[in-house]
């Protein structure tokens, strides 16, 4: 399924607590262009809620969630 | 600072001025006795680190345009203008004070630098100078709670995740619920973090307790207060208490967050239910014989870090011990005791803020180090996810060879399974 979206920066935030995942993506997605993805991946299942809440008051989009196991993979453009 | 922006600003301090703060800005005797009660001072010895210092800034803003004579003759006295350079200091007292309220113990006035702080940090909210990750983090919360009706099944898919862990602490009877959510006529409201280790054990603390309880769409950690936001902060806290109005519950139950459970407690006004941090609930959970723990889970010393924002700022500090008591074969309590107990140096928002923080809360929470060291203990336990963070740093930084954990956690682990029992 990820091979349909291709990434340009992949972010590994597994393991990382409340708010970090949040905190982490804010950064790492000034770090790619606009119009360019960043691929995410949490094991944290509040990032279920977050990263939807946190791209529509960033302005960024969410192209696709993907869960792997214990990990939550999250395909994001970053749009502003 | 155009004179538009200082207008605003003033207008904001302005609506802080109430009869506390204007005792605490008019109160100062610059005895010093504060000086070494911050832990930032007494790990970093500079005269920026001195709480009253940092009051001084604020206090001099205050008497530069609040105070007849600094309106009448700026230049006398100890007036100062409010300009690009304040807010830098501002800043700089601001978000190296982790409003533990430690000086405030020992101040003879009682004069509490956290709350001056507010004022320093809603006048870089108004200049937009605060750190924009804070204000981020709040509006995302304040957007979840906006949002909740899209939200709802992926955060179900995430409780859902969670349930087979619960069941490995404690088994969940045919017909019941692992994890309810949304419960409507619930006792209890949980209110947890985001991450699972702060949903796993206390859902199977509660379903042990046969508690008829239900866990909340939101996260308890309120950025709007980190970020010194009144406004935010009343957003992000009302959804959770719209959340337990309608739920009809009886008690709303704060997760291991020091400042949610201060927050809750403090600023949620009269309400019909009652505002409890789970670790007070855990301790009347033992008291009341709803759980039985094992009384020599743990053999290694345990000790505990009181979080300020429970403990000093809240009085939770008894539950604690009676807990630790019951699970562990050796408490070893620190000194000094829990009153003037040393901040971890990760509160006020500094955790949050994550690596650009990180070297000065090392350096800043080095008596915390000592503190913990000193009672040899091999468990370092704690009730705060900020402080659980920032002391795993500590941990890793001063090579410290304790185990951080979660008080909760500790319960969970310690639990006699039912078959124990028979």
């Amino acid at each position: 399924m990820s091979e349909e979206i291709k990434a340009d920066k992949v972010m590994d935030l597994r393991g990382m607590p409340c708010p970090m995942p949040v905190v982490k993506i804010s950064k790492g997605i000034k770090e790619v262009e606009i119009g360019q993805v960043v691929e995410a991946h949490s094991t944290d299942p509040g990032s279920l809620t977050d990263f939807p809440a946190w791209a529509r008051t960033s302005g960024n989009e969410i192209l696709k969630t993907e869960q792997d196991g214990d990990v939550i993979k999250f395909f994001i453009k970053r749009t502003a | 600072m155009d004179q538009n922006t200082r207008e605003e600003l003033l207008r904001l301090f302005n609506s802080k001025l109430n009869q506390a703060m204007k005792f605490y800005l008019e109160t100062c005797s610059r005895c010093g006795m504060c000086t070494h009660a911050c832990h930032v001072h007494e790990s970093m010895p500079q005269v920026k680190y001195i709480a009253a210092y940092r009051a001084e800034i604020v206090r001099r803003l205050y008497k530069r345009y609040f105070k007849k004579q600094g309106r009448i003759w700026p230049w006398m006295g100890e007036s100062k203008e409010l300009g690009d350079v304040a807010l830098e200091e501002l800043y700089e007292a601001a978000y190296s004070c982790t409003g533990c309220r430690r000086c405030m113990v020992y101040c003879p006035h009682g004069i509490d630098t956290q709350m001056l702080m507010s004022i320093a940090k809603l006048l870089l909210v108004g200049a937009n100078s605060e750190p924009e990750i804070l204000t981020l983090l709040a509006d995302t919360s304040i957007e979840k709670g906006r949002s909740i009706d899209l939200l709802k099944t992926s955060f179900m898919q995430g409780v859902k995740r969670l349930e087979e862990e619960v069941v490995k602490k404690w088994k969940t009877e045919a017909g019941e619920t692992t994890i309810p959510v949304d419960v409507e006529g619930a006792s209890l409201l949980y209110v947890a973090l985001a991450g699972a280790h702060s949903i796993i054990p206390a859902a199977a603390v509660f379903n042990a307790a046969k508690e008829n309880w239900t866990l909340s769409f939101f996260e308890a950690v309120n950025f709007g207060a980190f970020v010194g936001d009144p406004t935010k902060t009343k957003l992000i806290l009302d959804r959770i208490v719209n959340e337990a109005r309608r739920l009809k519950v009886k008690e709303v139950c704060i997760c291991e967050c020091g400042t949610a459970y201060r927050v809750m407690k403090q600023l949620s006004g009269k309400q019909p239910f009652a505002v409890s941090s789970v670790t007070e609930v855990h301790a009347r959970y033992i008291k009341e014989g709803r759980i039985q723990l094992d009384r020599f889970a743990f053999k290694d010393p345990v000790t505990y870090h009181d979080p300020c924002q429970i403990a000093r700022n809240a009085g939770v500090i008894y539950e604690a011990r009676y807990i630790l008591n019951s699970l562990a074969d050796d408490y070893r309590e620190m000194s000094p005791d829990p009153k003037y107990n040393w901040c971890c140096g990760g509160g006020g928002g500094l955790v949050a803020l994550g690596d650009e923080t990180l070297d000065f809360r090392m350096k800043s929470a080095k008596v915390k180090a000592e503190q913990v060291n000193d009672t040899g203990a091999k468990i370092l336990s704690t009730a705060c996810e900020n402080c659980h963070t920032q002391l795993s740093n500590l941990n890793d930084h001063y090579k410290m060879d304790v185990r951080v954990r979660f008080l909760s956690s500790m319960v969970a682990d310690a639990l006699v399974q039912p078959d124990a029992l028979s």
